[in-house]
């Protein structure tokens, strides 16, 4: 049976790297950056979950069908995120009053 | 060739590979799904945190970010036991196995214990929507009117916050539940370099609710720990 695996070494370093990453992620979160912060928080949290995907979870050597899987779930969650969010961020850019116009992410209250 | 013989191999493959394959495809088809269950959930958390994002941060700072990067660091360390029981499966390491396999289980439950603790700090600051949440708790409530803050969206991200780790406990337990069956079955043998398959699948669905974790975290605990909403 062909099967990878992976050095005991790799394995810690990644363990190293997730936690330097979540301490990272912590100190950011009290920096001031405005609107970046759930940019960042997101930026790193998808590093740290790359991270245990491709070593832990065995797919760095894994099979291509598994890779499709992922880049399914990526592009499905894209679509939700985006159809989601072009509809709330885009409310009330028209004139006339419809029922849309009651709720509004930038000025609900 | 032996576990072949011995019944590992279901009829209906033609060899082990191909049934580790399938399985493992199969798993991940299934998570996919757990992605979109969270995904949905947190969209929704999204919209209402950029709705509310002054009552979104005044609440989020009623969570503890020690405890919670505790949890955090608590977790990635059961991941790491995890990967090292698959690989100690892989190997034929019996006994490193079901060391292991537990090792995953004990920091499993030191996750659950310590995020029990939370709960019980919540529930004694009525913050508890549906239980007993309450805005005039210790004077909030004029700091909140002061604030213009609204309890009620301060309510709502509770709503989110018990939702979300409530449902990451759940899969915690489900995947500890797995994990005492991995345990009891290899110590029995069932388990060999050869055939680990489940081993395999079981530290799939772990690393998998860890990764959820990863993203809880930033998430509710440390969108406004510097300082104003937003």
């Amino acid at each position: 049976m062909h099967k990878h695996v992976e050095s005991l070494r790799n394995y810690f370093l990644v363990f190293a790297a997730l936690l330097a990453l979540t301490a990272t992620t912590v100190g950011v979160s009290y920096l001031r950056l405005g609107a970046l912060h759930a940019p960042a928080a997101l930026l790193i949290a998808s590093l740290k979950a790359a991270l245990v995907i491709l070593f832990f979870m065995h797919v760095l050597h894994g099979s291509r069908l598994v890779w499709l899987v992922i880049v399914a779930a990526v592009l499905f969650l894209g679509i939700m995120l985006v159809l989601f969010f072009s509809d709330y961020a885009s409310r009330g850019w028209l004139p006339e009053t419809t029922p849309a116009k009651q709720l509004r992410t930038t000025d609900i209250r | 060739l032996s576990a072949e013989h011995s019944g590992a191999l279901a009829h209906h493959f033609d060899t082990l590979e191909q049934q580790h394959n399938a399985a493992t495809l199969g798993l991940w088809a299934f998570l996919l799904t757990e992605v979109m269950l969270f995904g949905a959930v947190l969209t929704c958390y999204a919209i209402y945190g950029a709705a509310y994002p002054a009552e979104f941060a005044e609440a989020s700072r009623h969570l503890s970010v020690v405890l919670g990067g505790v949890n955090t660091a608590v977790l990635l360390g059961s991941s790491l036991s995890m990967a090292l029981a698959v690989r100690a499966a892989q190997l034929g390491q019996r006994r490193a196995t079901v060391y292991f396999l537990l090792l995953t289980l004990v920091l499993g439950t030191a996750f659950l214990g310590i995020k029990m603790s939370e709960y019980y700090a919540e529930y004694r600051e009525h913050l508890i929507p549906a239980l007993n949440f309450s805005a005039d708790h210790e004077g909030r409530a004029e700091k909140w009117a002061s604030a213009g803050l609204n309890a009620a969206h301060v309510q709502l991200f509770f709503v989110f916050y018990f939702v979300l780790t409530g449902l990451h406990a759940v899969h915690m337990l489900i995947g500890m539940g797995l994990l005492a069956v991995l345990a009891a079955r290899t110590r029995a043998g069932r388990y060999s370099a050869e055939y680990y398959t489940p081993i395999e699948l079981g530290g799939l669905y772990w690393h998998f609710v860890d990764i959820v974790w990863i993203f809880l975290f930033p998430l509710l605990y440390l969108i406004s720990r510097h300082g104003g909403g937003g």
